[in-house]
This record gives structure tokens, C-alpha cells and sequence, in this order.
């Protein structure tokens, strides 16, 4: 059948024709909005590079970040390999009953000894001789409550618990995992949604020795927020709704940018809802030491949380008793040069990290 | 460059066959040896040298060979040329192995080259070989122009994973040969079919064997899941790549002979070595296991060829001791067949499938180990030797990811899928024909979605 020959023959000459000549004409992208990450840029030509194979090695890279429909054949890619060939994770991502979720096992034990000696080094230069009194709460990651659903490797939350805990004797462990189910996180990411975290703040609130007042007004911003997960795995998912909480209290407070030496009015950062991650819109994202000062509370309490991304959206109602309160993400900040900046005396400490961190703890300086 | 990468597939790719059949027929080698030296010099561009000096080397002396055909000097040529080849190869191949080896012992103190490994060295030193001696046998004649040589040699589709392609086969191709739209859809549905088995079964295969060997929570039902894994992933990466190789050969008028033909439903090993990387097997037969003498020897002496060639088939496939005991444990198990159970094992086909594929599994997880020690102790994860529980929850989780693509995978090596179609198109030819240039575009485009997404796309031929 000479016809079929030509078919076939025409068909894949189209394919792979139309996206050659695709890839060669197209302007190469800045970024990627949905993997929030800069795209590999053409290299250059020079004999040099070519000499060493630099010129090589960044083209593979650049041809395939800057492939046309990149982001349509990710969920292909994704499609295929979840409902066609049955898989249960695509690059350690899954999905269960519409949540994202990324496999976090096994449990890493040199990591988690690792953070606790990096908390051990806080305790031992800043606390240990004051009247500081020192908390510790794990946030557990999603796959705590999707993976069981769903079949899925899990880390051992027991153990790791258990391990950081005995290692943090001079901390009060305080349980949140009660006060959270799957509901309580978006999506699409794998942060918490500050507006389902009321009851948790409560009991942190309460168990700190403060009185909670659950007085917030809700605010939505609908259907703006796709997460981190929902780049990295590719699939056509619904945006989500992203909520934040105000009160007369949060109203007034201000915050303090160490890194910038600036005050900033209010703290949430509106504009992040523009930005390629609204969740920034929470303390103005990744900063490493933060201050909100808040002249409705109490001028003689304040609070220290040593934490990590999630504590962005639970400062806020952990505010309300406090004059002040710091946020220090020892991800991005020495500990070793703390003391250039705040002074450690009588303030609660808490220490606020999420399993997921714990088990990957080298980021922790 | 990898075929299975988007580099070859939307930039070399069309631009070489743009440009092969733009150009008059006198034209075509000289745009395959640019585009061939194009491709090869994309990783190690410094080794474009050894490969124009090995081109020029076995012109040279395959020209002096036949010059001097039936004197000694035809000899001293031959074995010149055979010097420069394997000593190229032992050099960046196996000098490392044995100085390493001789320094452990305390034999000597050689120093360590820590060279890289030419890609594709071994696959094209037996080519120019197999060129020279068959020159020398006065099986061919000594090919005066070079460009027809080097583009025998250098020739991109198979050049760095084979099939081995011998001078004898493709020589009246290289001076001229049709180029047929049959030939060309035939040429393009091989390479995709091939560039699917890689991509979309060997690379998720490989995801598993990868979870294994990171695996903290190894269970007896987790080694036999890498053992199937691996021995699926290696026979689908190295026969999608020789589809590709024969698709691509066939696209520019060559007919490259068939590499696998469905090596796991053999019932012995020896004929899983009549259908398994057929090119190598046959390039030992002939110019080691026959000039040896083969099996017209006493029963001592041919256990010993035997042995030999298997020694050399292991050591061709990397320089380490895992590989050596691979290729002799072939080799014994080659021998006790044909000295003792061959004729059973045909009577009972059951039983000889089931030996083959314990037999695959075993020595594939030896092939794949790093080192012999590494691999000994993944057979005795095998036989539930090493202390491991039974059942993990890890493996678990590998059976619930990856049983299906398995399942696909055991299915896909056997004759079933090809049978299928083969009916399918035989009843309803029309329906066929017009399924199948849309089922290749979807194939080429699950491949592309894979390969965008930067996945799993290991090279597995480094040590060849």
C-alpha cells in the first residue's frame, strides 16, 4: 500500500518538521510560570565552548526547556504514566481524591539528628542561661494524611517525632497533628491554608499561656493560586481559591525586614496576588528574620519562632497576646550571628518546622 | 548524542534528512560521514580524532593487505592494524582494569590512565576489524574509496550501540542504494517503535531499578522485582536502540541484519544466544570462537574455546569483574547444555522457558551490579539469602506502581504484539493501514511528552 507509506512518511515528517521549525523560530522564554523556575537560555557558540563540551551539555538543557508546548506535554507526560500505565506516583508526585501530594520516605534519621543538633546549637548559645521558655511543634507533612488513604510509603512520624523530641529536652512538645486532616492544606501545594488553622493557633495560643479570640474576617481571592505541585506535576487541575485573615488587631500591626531594614505596613503583601506565588502574599515569603510588631498586644510578651515556610501563614494568629514577634527561618540566616540582632531574654521560643524540612534538613544553616 | 533525546530528534534528525535527500545520490556518504562525525563529536568532541585515525588506519592497511594479498606482508598488515584497534580499545577499555587489578594484588605499581570512554569504541573496533580480517580472508575486497569506509565506520544510526553492521554485508549499499517510500515509512515506524521501547518502557523500567538501589527497605520480593525490572529494562534499551539503528539505516536505503529476535521466549540459553545482541554473538563466532577451532576440537579443548569466547563476550560488555563472571557463567552454562541437558530441555519447553528466565534474571542482576561482590549479594537477595524480610513495604509499593508497565513489558517481549498486528491487518487492511501512521505520531508524541519532562534516560552502552 504505497498510500500508507506516504501517510506514515508525511505524518511524521509534519510532527516532527512543524516542532523542529517550531523550536528553531520561536523566542526562547525567561521562565517557566508553572515550574516558577528561569529557563535555560541558548548557549554560546564559541570554540572553546564547543572544545569542552560546555557548549553541548547546556544546549540538551536549553532544548529542553525551551521545547514548544513544553508545559502540554509535561501533562501528557503525567496523563500517560498515571492513566495508562497505571503508575502511582510521576517524578514522587500523586494524587489523592484531588491533592497533590509528594512521596517524603523513608525517614531520613541523619537528617533529623541534623536539625536537632542545628536547634541543639540555637538552645545551648542563646536560651539555655534565660528565662526563655522553649516550645517544639512539627508540622506534618500532607502524605500523613493522603498517603494511607492511598496506599503510599510514608515516612515513620512516630519515630521522627519521637527522635526530635527526645533530642529537644529543654522543649515543650506541643501536638498539632490532631488539629489538622487533609482538608486543612491546598491542593495543589504543600503549605496549609491559613483560614483552616484556627483551631490549631488556638491550642498554640492557649498552650503558650495566652488567650485566643478567633475575631477574623476571611478574605478570598478566587481562583488565583496554583501551588508548587501543581507545576511540578504538570497536570490541567483547577486553580484554587486563596484566603487570608485579618482582624483589627493584624490591621495595625507592622512588620520589620531585616534584610531590608525596612518597615512594611501590614502583614500580608497583597500584590503577591499578582505574583507567580500568591502564597508569598503571607509575611512577604521567604525572609529570613522578620519582626511584626503589634501595639494591641501585650509590650512585655513576645514570641520567637524559629520555622520555616508554613509558619509564614501561622504567625499572623499567633500575634494577638504579643508585642512582639519574630520570625527567624535559620534556612537563610546563620544562627551563629543571631545574637547581632535580637536579644534572648524571657521570650517564648518556639520551634515551628515541618516534617518535610526536618527530613531534608541541610538546608538548615 | 542520544537518539532518545530532543537535540537528535528536532534538530539533527530533520536537518540531516533534509539535507541527505536534497542532495544528488554522489552526495549522499559525504552529508552521512558529516552528520555521523556531528553526531559522534557531540559528547567527546577530542575523540573525533581516534575515530579519523581508525578510519584511516583500517583504509590504510586494508589497501596494503589486499596489495600484499597471499604474502607474509598481508599478515604483518593485518596484525598491525588488529594491534592499533585493540590496543585503542584495551587502552581506554581495560588498562585501568588490569593495572588496578595487578597494583591490589601487589604485582606491580602501574599507573591509572582515568581516561573517559570513547563512546562507541568497542562497537566500532570490531567493525574496522571485521574489515580488515575479511580483507585479509579475501572475503571483500579492500575498499579504495574512503569516504565509503568511513562511512561504514562512523555511521551514526549504528554507531554507538550497534548492531555490529559487517563490511561484507553492507558494501554493494554503500556505493549505491534505493531509497523507496516502502523503505522509508518501514525505516521511520522502526525507529519510532524502537524510540517507544526505550523510552516509554526501558526508562520507567529503569525508574525501578533505580528505586531498588536506593532502596533502604530491601525485601526477597523487592530483588526478584529489580531482577525482572532489570532484565526487561536492558533487553528493551538495547533492542529499542538497535530498532532505531535498523529503522534509521533502512530510512537512508541500508538493511542492517536484525540484533534481537524476542530473546526471552527461548527455552535454552543457547538459543537465547541465538536471538539475544544476534551481531556480537556472531562476530565471536567468527572470528574467535571459529579461527580457535571451534568445536571440530577435542571435548577438552572446546570447553576451553568456549570459555574463551564467553570471557571475551563478558569483557567486551565492561571492564569489571561482575562482567567477567556474566560471560563465564554463560559460557558454563552454554557448555553443560550441550554437553549433557540441551536435548531435554527442547523436550520439555515448559521447563526450559522457565530455566532460561531464572537464568536472565540472575545473571542480568550480576550484569547490572556494580562489581562482582554487589552482585553476588544481590543473588542472594534473589535466593532470600541475605537476612531480608520476605515482603517491604517499599516493594509493595513498586508492585502497585509498576506491575502494569511489568505486565506490558513481559508482554512486549514476546512475539504476541507484532502477531496482533500482523492479524489485525491481515483482516481488516484498510482499518490497519489507517491506524497505523496515527498510532506512530501518538507513539513519537509520548516519547517527545517523556522526554520534555527530563525523565528517567539513563545511557546504558558507556562501558561498550
Amino acid at each position: 500500500m504505497e498510500w500508507k507509506n506516504k501517510i506514515i512518511i508525511l505524518l511524521l515528517a509534519l510532527f516532527l518538521g512543524g516542532f523542529s521549525l517550531w523550536s528553531a523560530l520561536a523566542p526562547d522564554a525567561a521562565q517557566s510560570l508553572t515550574e516558577r523556575r528561569p529557563l535555560a537560555q541558548r548557549p554560546e557558540l564559541t570554540l572553546e565552548t564547543v572544545a569542552s563540551g560546555k557548549f553541548m551539555s547546556q544546549w540538551e538543557e536549553y532544548a529542553l526547556d525551551q521545547f514548544p508546548l513544553r508545559d502540554g506535554f509535561r501533562s501528557l507526560k503525567a496523563w500517560i504514566s498515571l492513566d495508562l500505565l497505571r503508575q502511582k506516583d510521576v517524578n514522587d508526585l500523586y494524587l489523592v481524591e484531588g491533592s497533590i501530594s509528594k512521596l517524603e520516605y523513608p525517614l531520613d534519621q541523619d537528617s533529623v539528628d541534623y536539625a536537632a543538633q542545628r536547634f541543639r546549637l540555637v538552645y545551648d548559645r542563646y536560651l539555655a542561661d534565660t528565662s526563655c521558655t522553649v516550645y517544639l511543634s512539627v508540622i506534618p507533612d500532607k502524605n500523613y494524611f493522603l498517603a494511607p488513604q492511598g496506599g503510599y510509603p510514608t515516612l515513620d512520624y512516630e519515630a521522627l517525632i519521637q527522635s526530635l523530641t527526645s533530642q529537644m529536652d529543654y522543649a515543650r512538645y506541643l501536638d498539632v497533628t490532631g488539629y489538622l486532616s487533609a482538608e486543612d492544606y491546598y491542593l495543589t501545594d504543600p503549605h496549609w491554608r491559613q483560614e483552616n488553622l484556627l483551631d490549631l493557633a488556638g491550642y498554640l495560643t492557649g498552650a503558650m499561656g495566652g488567650a485566643w479570640s478567633d475575631d477574623f474576617q476571611l478574605h478570598r481571592e478566587r481562583s488565583c493560586y496554583r501551588g508548587t505541585y501543581w507545576g511540578q506535576l504538570g497536570l490541567p487541575l483547577p486553580a484554587e481559591d486563596l484566603c487570608w485573615l485579618t482582624s483589627p488587631t493584624l490591621e495595625e500591626c507592622r512588620v520589620y525586614d531585616y534584610e531590608t531594614f525596612a518597615w512594611q505596613e501590614g502583614v500580608y503583601d497583597l500584590s503577591q496576588l499578582e505574583g507567580a506565588d500568591p502564597y508569598q502574599l503571607f509575611l512577604y515569603g521567604s525572609k529570613s528574620l522578620l519582626t511584626i510588631e503589634n501595639p494591641a498586644g501585650d509590650p512585655d510578651r513576645e514570641l520567637i519562632i524559629f520555622r520555616d515556610s508554613f509558619g509564614s501563614s501561622l504567625a499572623p494568629l499567633l500575634v494577638q497576646n504579643y508585642g512582639k514577634v519574630t520570625l527567624v527561618d535559620i534556612r537563610y540566616i546563620s544562627p551563629m550571628i543571631l545574637d547581632r540582632f535580637l536579644e534572648f531574654q524571657g521570650q517564648d521560643v518556639l520551634f515551628l518546622y515541618s516534617t518535610s524540612v526536618l527530613n531534608n534538613s541541610v538546608t538548615l544553616k | 548524542m542520544l537518539f532518545s533525546s530532543i537535540t537528535f530528534l528536532y534538530y539533527f534528525l530533520p536537518a540531516v534528512l533534509v539535507l541527505y535527500f536534497l542532495v544528488p545520490a554522489r552526495g549522499k556518504n559525504l552529508v552521512l560521514l558529516i552528520f555521523s562525525l556531528l553526531f559522534y563529536g557531540w559528547g567527546e568532541p577530542v575523540y573525533l580524532i581516534l575515530m579519523v585515525f581508525s578510519i584511516t588506519q583500517g583504509y590504510i592497511l586494508g589497501r596494503l593487505i589486499q596489495r600484499f594479498q597471499k604474502t607474509p606482508l598481508a599478515g604483518v598488515f593485518l596484525w598491525l592494524s588488529a594491534a592499533l584497534s585493540l590496543g585503542m580499545l584495551g587502552f581506554f577499555k581495560y588498562w585501568d582494569f588490569l593495572a588496578g587489578n595487578l597494583n591490589q594484588l601487589g604485582l606491580a605499581s602501574l599507573p591509572l590512565a582515568r581516561v573517559t570512554l570513547p563512546i562507541g569504541i568497542s562497537f566500532y573496533t570490531f567493525q574496522i576489524l571485521s574489515y580488515v580480517v575479511d580483507v585479509y580472508r579475501g572475503k571483500v575486497a579492500a575498499q579504495r574509496n574512503y569516504l565509503r569506509l568511513a562511512v561504514y565506520i562512523s555511521m551514526f544510526p549504528q554507531l554507538i550501540a550497534g548492531p555490529i553492521v559487517r563490511y561484507s554485508e553492507i558494501e554493494p549499499q554503500l556505493a549505491s542504494r534505493p531509497h523507496t517510500w516502502e523503505g522509508a515509512a518501514c525505516g521511520a515506524s522502526r525507529f519510532v517503535i524502537g524510540l517507544s521501547k526505550k523510552v516509554l518502557l526501558a526508562n520507567t523500567l529503569g525508574e525501578l531499578t533505580q528505586m531498588f538501589r536506593d532502596s533502604g527497605e530491601k525485601s526477597v520480593l523487592f530483588f526478584w522485582l529489580y531482577g525482572l525490572a532489570c532484565a526487561l529494562q536492558i533487553y528493551f534499551d538495547f533492542s529499542g536502540y538497535s530498532d532505531m539503528a535498523i529503522g534509521l539505516g533502512r530510512i537512508f536505503g541500508f538493511r542492517f541484519s536484525e540484533n534481537f529476535r524476542h530473546p526471552f521466549i527461548s527455552g535454552s540459553v543457547t538459543e537465547f544466544w541465538r536471538r539475544w545482541h544476534i551481531s556480537l554473538g556472531s562476530w565471536f563466532r567468527d572470528y574467535l570462537y571459529i579461527p580457535l577451532g571451534g568445536s571440530r576440537v577435542s571435548k577438552g579443548r572446546w570447553v576451553v574455546n568456549i570459555l574463551a569466547v564467553w570471557l571475551a563476550t563478558g569483557l567486551w560488555h565492561g571492564a569489571q569483574w561482575n562482567f567477567v563472571a556474566w560471560g563465564l557463567f554463560f559460557g558454563l552454562l552454554l557448555a553443560a547444555e550441550k554437553l549433557f541437558f540441551l536435548d531435554k530441555l527442547e523436550r520439555h519447553p515448559v521447563a526450559g522457558h522457565l530455566y532460561l528466565l531464572l537464568v536472565v534474571v540472575f545473571t542480568f542482576v550480576i550484569f547490572d551490579s556494580d562489581g562482582l561482590g554487589d552482585g553476588l549479594a544481590r543473588v542472594e537477595g534473589l535466593l532470600g539469602l541475605g537476612g531480608y524480610p520476605l515482603v517491604s513495604g517499599e516493594a509493595l509499593y513498586a508492585l502497585a506502581s509498576y506491575g502494569f508497565i511489568l505486565v506490558l513489558a513481559c508482554l512486549g517481549a514476546t512475539p504476541l504484539p507484532a502477531a496482533l498486528a500482523r492479524r489485525l491487518t491481515k483482516r481488516l487492511p484498510r482499518l490497519g493501514a489507517a491506524v497505523q501512521p496515527l498510532l506512530l505520531v501518538a507513539l513519537l508524541g509520548a516519547c517527545t511528552a517523556f522526554l520534555v519532562d527530563g525523565s528517567f534516560n539513563p545511557f546504558l552502552y558507556f562501558r561498550f
